[in-house]
């Protein structure tokens, strides 16, 4: 079950840079699918996530409830889970869904429930008095909504968010399981017909934190934008 | 109409639940125990230690645990390692869910104000002491909430070693699936269990959060 | 309470020798000498940021010091000067040690919250000093007793009023059978109908004959209890003598504009 079932015994093992300088124009093609599903499922998990937020914090009991329950099992489960249920089921259905398409689906809708909810936290975090004073000047409540408690959540809301992203980032590693030419399925791949998987796991490692650590700069930056103007 | 498939094969899967838990277990009480000792020397260490483990810290937050996954079933082959592949899923889902545990239990502790501290040095306590009788009973329960969500997590992550093919309840739903062909049943019932496991620790975490407002 | 003059000559129980602490380039205390002796009751007033808390802080060490000797007891606090002059620190042990033979108690009262009012007496006696948990436990109800508080064992600090929290932890510091007490502001964060019956205890402890070292905004106790009284601002001792004298007749300004501010206040 084990690589050490499959592999001779007396491979080698010095570090073969070249191997990497040779297959970067592959681990780029992996790179720009990550990158892509990163972004599609960040701005889907984001709308998405708005839409449960505004349900989970409704006037409506039944909405709440509704919003609360997927939170809740979108939360419970594993994203892998998901895919799977979402690949192999449409796929058997005839439905016929890429395993790109099937991972994106999976991504925002898991991570519109925990999005959903950092928005939540944010907007009950700025205190209820807040919302009594800016009624008191005469402010309906959309208008106290927009001018006080939003921006004011904004700047709370950015580091989970930024979170929340570097968790969507490492997720899309899971698509591989479903046949997603992305960074992880790449380097399995080269790890499989060769001997360099020192090689490989050093490349993959230092691009994810290439790219985790720019959402991590970017949220550092954007945190700082909003401290301006307080 | 009953979902056939899932009744027939949901004894097949609970066996995978259960290598779940065991992975699941093991892999809490290896990280919980190397998250405390990290959390001391990142709280109390001299600071050559302190900047390994805000390294460790950095790797783990910005690699994907699939990535050290293949590293362990790609990699130690030929170092010569030939790990029990139950035992390897430990070591590596322990290893990495060691920095998140040190972040919480330090977390925790830095969270008691500086004004305990200054009792029990006051009174002429010595470090050991003042950990064992005043600092750690209250970062612990501070740290209760956070500690079971990152268990829950913890369980959830252990879906991904079925990738790598060990068998736990993920890969028997796999394996059940390509015997039955019935996907959706299949993994809605997969889904059913994680479900079943981690809301009762989301239910517990919650409870344990509401406990903490009254005492604190 | 006033020194008998027929008494043996007064022994100096802490002297403080140009202490002066620096946060950065800001020096809080400067070349601050005083010395306590046995028994002797010294209140320590001044205005905000004078560095009074501070330098009590010194004298246990909670705070470290840039320069200067405090001995205690006739043994050096925190540091000591080698053969060669040069300021070296004292181990640990040591550290620990001086601490447990001095009591401190703290504006915030700061009690173990997880813990039952009788183990936070108990728990220092037994597990620093080493007392077996039957004698421990017999002088915490004892202590109980005497600051008014003996049904209150078994409970937890949460329930207990803000006065009756700060009367346990002087339980507690008074459980280590300190030489010496430090109170920092002890009645600043209390209700001021709670405030009588902590300076009630604290009066009692020094009429029976505690040495006490009070940082204190509480002007008319300080007149009524304390043998010394000493003034700080800006980090130095500006003036410093007897409660009678020192409040009737300010030998300094600086002391003469904060005793008028503080009539304004008070109406003393």
């Amino acid at each position: 079950m084990l690589a050490s079932e499959a592999v001779p015994a007396d491979a080698q093992m010095p570090f073969d840079i070249n191997f990497i300088i040779r297959n970067l124009p592959l681990f780029g093609k992996g790179l720009v699918v990550t990158v892509e599903l990163s972004l599609l499922a960040i701005i889907a998990a984001m709308i998405w996530g708005l839409v449960v937020a505004i349900g989970r914090m409704s006037q409506h009991r039944a909405l709440r409830a509704l919003a609360a329950s997927y939170i809740e099992i979108v939360r419970d489960t594993p994203v892998l889970v998901q895919m799977y249920f979402i690949y192999f089921g449409f796929s058997m259905a005839g439905f016929g869904m890429t395993g790109f398409a099937s991972g994106l689906l999976a991504l925002s809708l898991q991570n519109g429930g925990y999005i959903a909810e950092i928005y939540r936290a944010g907007i009950e975090s700025i205190s209820i008095k807040q919302l009594e004073g800016g009624k008191a000047l005469g402010m309906s409540r959309w208008d106290v909504m927009s001018i006080v408690i939003l921006p004011q959540a904004l700047v709370r809301v950015i580091p989970p968010l930024a979170n929340q992203f570097i968790v969507i980032i490492k997720d899309t590693s899971l698509v591989s399981a479903i046949a997603v030419a992305e960074l992880t399925q790449i380097g399995k791949l080269l790890m499989e017909r060769s001997a360099a998987s020192y090689e490989v796991i050093l490349t993959l490692a230092v691009l994810y934190l290439m790219l985790t650590g720019i959402v991590s700069a970017m949220s550092r930056l954007a945190e700082r934008q909003f401290a301006i103007y307080h | 109409m009953l979902p056939q498939a899932l009744i027939h094969n949901f004894v097949y899967l609970l066996r995978g639940a259960e290598f779940t838990l065991l992975l699941s277990a093991g892999s809490i009480v290896l990280s919980s125990a190397l998250g405390v000792v990290v959390a001391v020397l990142h709280v109390f260490g001299p600071l050559p230690v302190r900047i390994l483990i805000e390294i460790y810290v950095f790797l783990v937050r910005g690699i994907p645990l699939l990535i050290l996954l293949f590293a362990m079933y790609y990699m130690l082959p030929y170092i010569g390692i030939d790990l029990e592949p139950m035992s390897g899923g430990i070591l590596v889902i322990g290893l990495y869910y060691g920095a998140f545990m040190s972040q919480v239990f330090r977390g925790a502790i830095l969270s008691l104000p500086k004004s305990q501290w200054d009792a029990a040095r006051g009174l002429g306590m010595r470090w050991l002491l003042m950990l064992q009788i005043v600092i750690f009973p209250q970062a612990f329960r501070i740290a209760a909430p956070p500690f079971v969500n990152t268990c829950m997590q913890l369980i959830k992550s252990t879906s991904l070693v079925s990738i790598i093919g060990l068998w736990e309840l993920t890969m028997a739903g796999r394996e059940t699936v390509e015997r039955t062909l019935a996907p959706f049943q299949i993994f809605a019932g997969v889904a059913l269990i994680y479900f079943c496991i981690c809301f009762s620790l989301a239910t517990y975490g919650r409870y344990l959060e509401k406990r903490m407002q009254y005492v604190h | 309470m006033s020194i008998d003059p027929l008494a043996e000559p007064a022994t100096p129980l802490i002297e403080i020798s140009g202490l002066t602490k620096r946060f950065g380039t800001n020096e809080v205390l400067h070349q601050i000498s005083l010395t306590v002796t046995k028994g002797q009751t010294v209140a320590v007033i001044g205005p905000s940021g004078s560095g009074k808390t501070t330098m009590l802080r010194c004298i246990n060490l909670l705070e470290e010091f840039d320069d200067g000797e405090i001995v205690f007891d006739g043994q050096p606090i925190g540091y000591r000067r080698d053969p060669g002059g040069r300021r070296r620190r004292l181990p640990e042990r040591d550290i620990a040690a001086s601490r447990s033979n001095i009591g401190i108690v703290f504006q915030s009262f700061n009690l173990f919250p997880h813990m039952t009012v009788l183990r936070n007496i108990m728990a220092a006696p037994v597990r620093v000093k080493g007392i077996d948990r039957a004698t421990a436990e017999r002088t915490a109800r004892d202590l109980l007793d005497r600051v008014g508080l003996a049904d209150k064992a078994g409970e937890y600090p949460i329930r207990l009023s803000g006065g009756q929290q700060q009367r346990v932890a002087i339980a507690r510091a008074l459980a280590m059978q300190p030489k010496l007490m430090l109170f920092d502001e002890v009645t600043s964060a209390l209700d001021p109908e709670l405030v009588g019956e902590v300076l009630a205890v604290i009066k009692q402890l020094a009429e029976d004959g505690m040495t006490m070292v009070l940082v204190t905004h509480e002007m008319q106790f300080a007149r009524d209890v304390a043998d010394m009284v000493v003034f700080m601002a800006e980090g130095r001792i500006v003036e410093q003598g007897p409660p009678k004298t020192l409040f009737a007749n300010p030998q300094s300004d600086r002391l003469r504009t904060f005793l008028r501010r503080y009539h304004e206040a008070y109406l003393l």
